[in-house]
C-alpha cells in the first residue's frame, strides 16, 4: 500500500474495516471514490457521518431511530399487548414488509453467541424483561434467526419470562434451513408469523 | 450405477486422456507412481466431488496447470448421465449434463463408489474419530438431512465449549445450548445407529464369505460413555426422544467434569464404532490379516447399504488391496462382487486373478499417466 499519497492510503484502510473488504476491493473502491464528483463525495461523508450523529436507539424498544421514543412506538393504532422479539434493525424492516403484524416490536442488537463474546448482557434482553414488566404485554413472539444462536436466544428469552403472565411464541420454521430474517420473502415470512407455537 | 466413460484433463499426473469402461471387472495394471490411484481418485471426484485422499482440491490440478478436468458418462438406473467437476486454484464447479450445479450438496448422490485402499486399515486400527468420519461421510452422502443436524451440533457444540472455557461458567447460557445440542445430537445418533444396525447385517455377511465362515464379526455404534450414571440400562438408539432425554441428563449429570475440562465430555463427537470377531474385541486380539478382512468387509458392506438406500449398486473401486488378502479370499471377493457390479481394480501384478478368465476382465496398462487399453 506504501507508495500511494497518504490521504488515498487512510482511506484503503477505513474500507478495510467493512465486512468482506479486503485490501484489493478497498483500493478499488478508493480510487472509486476519487474519480466520482466532488459533491456525490460529500454527499457520501454526510450520510456516513449521520448515522451516527443524528441516529440514537428508542428508548422504548431499542431500534434505531432519529427520534425517540420511534415512530413505531408512537403510532397509537398499534396493538400494544403484543410484542415482536427481533435480533436486528432490518428484521423489524423485513417484518413490516409483510404488512400482517400490527403490535410493536423490541430489537436485541444481536443473539447469544460465546464464540463471538456475546453474553446475555450485550444484548437489550435487560430492557425486554423489564418492559415485559411494566407494561401490559400479553404475548411476545420470538423472531430471532432460526440458527443456533437465534434458537439459544429465544429460549434463554422465554426461561427469563417464565414469571410473567405473557404467552411466549416462536416464530415458525417455514423459513430456509439456516437464514437470517433480514432474507426472508414475504410470503415466508408472513406464513412463520401465522404458525407461530407457543413455548 | 455403471461408468462408461472416464476423461481426464490436466487431472493429477494426467494430461488429456479417455478410458472406456465395461461392465464387471476392469483392472488398471502398472508399476508405483505411475498413476493408478489417480484413476480412481478421478472416479471418486467424479461421484462425490471430493478426492478420497485430500482435502485441498488444487492438489489435484497437473504440476504447471490452472484447471484439471474430470468428466465421464455414466448409467444410473437405466439413465444416462454426464458428469464434469472442474478444479481451480479459486474453487470449483460441478455439472449435471452439462447444467453448472449451484452448490456440492445438489450434485452428490446421484453416481455412487464405494473405495476401498490400503489406508482403510485405519478404520480399525485408527482411532474414533476415524470411524465417526466413516459413518458421517457415507451418512452425508445418501442422506443430505443427516449433514444439517450434524452441522447444527458440531457449532452448538462449539459454543458450549467457549463457555466452559470461561473461568466462572455461566449455566443459564450453557443450559440454553444444551436443549439443542441434545435435540440435534440425539438426531445424530439415531442416524449413526440405524446406519449402524443396517450395516451390521450386510458386514457380518461379507465378512463370513471371505474368512469362509471361521469367526462371526460384529459391528455396533458405542456411546461414549456407557457408564451406569449416564447411560440407563435399556436406551433405545432408535427412540430419538428417549435418546435426546438421555443426552439432556448426561449433559447435566457431567457439569463438572465439562467445567473441569473444558469441553463437552459426553455426546456423539465422542461415540465409536465397535468391531468384534467371535465376541472379542477386534482391537487387542485379531490379527493383522483379520483387520484387514474386516475393513474390507465394512466397505463391501457400503454396498449392500447403497443398494438398499438407493435401488442400485454404486461402482466398486479397490485400490491395491487384493495382494494384501490372502488368494482364496481374494477369489471368493472378486467371483462374488462381478455378477452384481461393475468393479475397478488397480494392481502392480496379475497374480492375484490367477484363475480368473482373462477374457471376463477388462485389462488396462498405466505408465506415467498414460493408459492403454
Ligand atoms: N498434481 C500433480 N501433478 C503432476 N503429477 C502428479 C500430481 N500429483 C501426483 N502426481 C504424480 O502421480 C504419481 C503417483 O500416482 P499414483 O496414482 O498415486 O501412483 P500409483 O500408480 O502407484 O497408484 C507420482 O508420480 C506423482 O508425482
Ligand atoms: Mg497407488
Ligand atoms: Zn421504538
Amino acid at each position: 500500500m506504501w507508495g500511494y499519497p497518504e490521504p488515498i492510503t487512510r482511506l484503503i484502510e477505513q474500507f478495510m474495516k467493512l465486512p468482506g473488504i479486503g485490501p484489493k476491493t478497498a483500493a478499488r473502491l478508493a480510487f472509486h471514490v476519487l474519480s466520482m464528483p466532488e459533491p456525490d463525495v460529500m454527499q457520501f461523508a454526510q450520510a456516513l457521518a449521520d448515522v451516527v450523529h443524528r441516529l440514537t436507539e428508542c428508548a422504548i424498544c431499542c431500534n434505531i431511530t432519529e427520534q425517540s421514543p420511534c415512530s413505531i412506538c408512537r403510532d397509537a393504532a398499534r396493538d400494544d399487548r403484543v410484542l415482536c422479539v427481533v435480533q436486528d434493525p432490518k428484521d423489524v424492516m423485513a417484518m413490516e414488509r409483510t404488512h400482517e403484524f400490527n403490535g410493536r416490536y423490541h430489537v436485541l442488537h444481536g443473539a447469544i453467541s460465546p464464540m463471538e463474546g456475546i453474553g446475555p448482557n450485550d444484548i437489550r434482553i435487560r430492557e425486554l424483561v423489564q418492559r415485559v414488566g411494566t407494561t401490559d404485554i400479553a404475548e411476545v413472539i420470538l423472531a430471532t434467526n432460526p440458527n443456533v444462536e437465534g434458537e439459544a436466544t429465544a429460549m434463554y428469552i422465554s426461561r427469563l419470562l417464565k414469571p410473567f403472565p405473557v404467552t411466549v411464541t416462536r416464530i415458525a420454521h417455514g423459513l430456509p434451513v439456516g437464514a437470517d430474517l433480514e432474507y426472508a420473502d414475504e410470503v415466508t415470512l408472513a406464513k412463520a408469523l401465522e404458525g407461530r407455537r407457543q413455548l | 450405477m455403471k461408468i462408461r466413460e472416464l476423461t481426464l484433463e490436466n487431472f493429477r499426473n494426467y494430461e488429456d486422456q479417455t478410458v472406456e469402461f465395461q461392465d464387471g471387472v476392469n483392472v488398471f495394471i502398472g508399476d508405483n507412481a505411475q498413476g493408478k490411484t489417480n484413476a480412481l481418485e478421478a472416479i471418486h471426484m467424479l461421484a462425490v466431488g471430493k478426492s478420497h485422499r485430500t482435502a485441498r482440491d488444487p492438489d489435484c490440478i497437473r504440476a504447471g496447470q490452472l484447471r484439471a478436468v474430470v468428466s465421464g458418462a455414466v448409467t444410473v438406473r437405466n439413465s444416462q448421465a454426464s458428469l464434469r467437476v472442474e478444479l481451480t486454484q479459486g474453487g470449483k464447479r460441478a455439472f449435471v449434463n452439462g447444467l453448472s450445479q449451484a452448490k456440492l450438496s445438489d450434485y452428490v448422490g446421484r453416481f455412487q463408489v464405494v473405495l476401498f485402499a490400503p489406508e482403510d486399515l485405519q478404520l480399525i486400527k485408527g482411532g474414533p474419530a476415524q470411524r465417526r468420519r466413516f459413518i458421517d461421510m457415507e451418512l452425508g452422502q445418501t442422506h443430505p438431512s443427516y449433514l444439517y443436524h450434524l452441522g447444527k451440533y458440531q457449532r452448538t457444540l462449539a459454543q458450549r465449549n467457549r463457555l466452559l472455557k470461561q473461568p466462572r461458567v455461566d449455566w443459564d447460557s450453557v443450559a440454553v445450548f444444551d436443549a439443542q445440542l441434545a435435540l440435534h445430537g440425539a438426531q445424530v445418533v439415531c442416524r449413526r445407529a440405524q446406519f449402524v444396525r443396517q450395516m451390521r447385517g450386510y458386514a457380518r455377511e461379507v465378512y463370513r464369505q471371505i474368512s469362509d465362515g471361521r469367526e462371526t464379526l460384529d459391528v455396533t455404534y458405542q456411546l461414549s460413555l456407557r457408564t451406569p450414571d449416564t447411560e440407563p440400562a435399556s436406551l433405545d438408539l432408535s427412540r430419538v426422544d428417549d435418546v435426546r432425554a438421555w443426552l439432556e441428563e448426561a449433559l447435566d449429570h457431567r457439569k463438572d467434569a465439562d467445567a473441569a475440562a473444558g469441553h463437552t465430555t459426553v455426546g456423539p463427537h465422542r461415540d465409536d464404532l465397535a468391531f468384534t470377531l467371535a465376541d472379542q474385541p477386534v482391537h487387542v486380539f485379531a490379527s493383522q490379516g483379520q483387520q484387514r478382512s474386516i475393513a474390507l468387509s465394512l466397505r463391501l458392506a457400503e454396498i449392500d447399504f447403497i443398494h438398499a438406500e438407493t435401488g442400485d449398486y454404486p461402482v466398486l473401486l479397490l485400490d491395491d488391496v487384493l495382494s494384501e488378502l490372502d488368494d482364496h479370499r481374494q477369489r471368493n471377493l472378486v467371483m462374488s462382487m462381478k455378477e452384481k457390479l461393475q468393479t475397478i481394480i488397480t494392481t502392480t501384478s496379475l497374480a492375484p486373478f490367477h484363475g480368473m478368465l482373462h477374457r471376463e476382465m477388462r485389462l488396462f496398462h498405466v505408465h506415467s499417466g498414460i493408459i492403454t487399453g
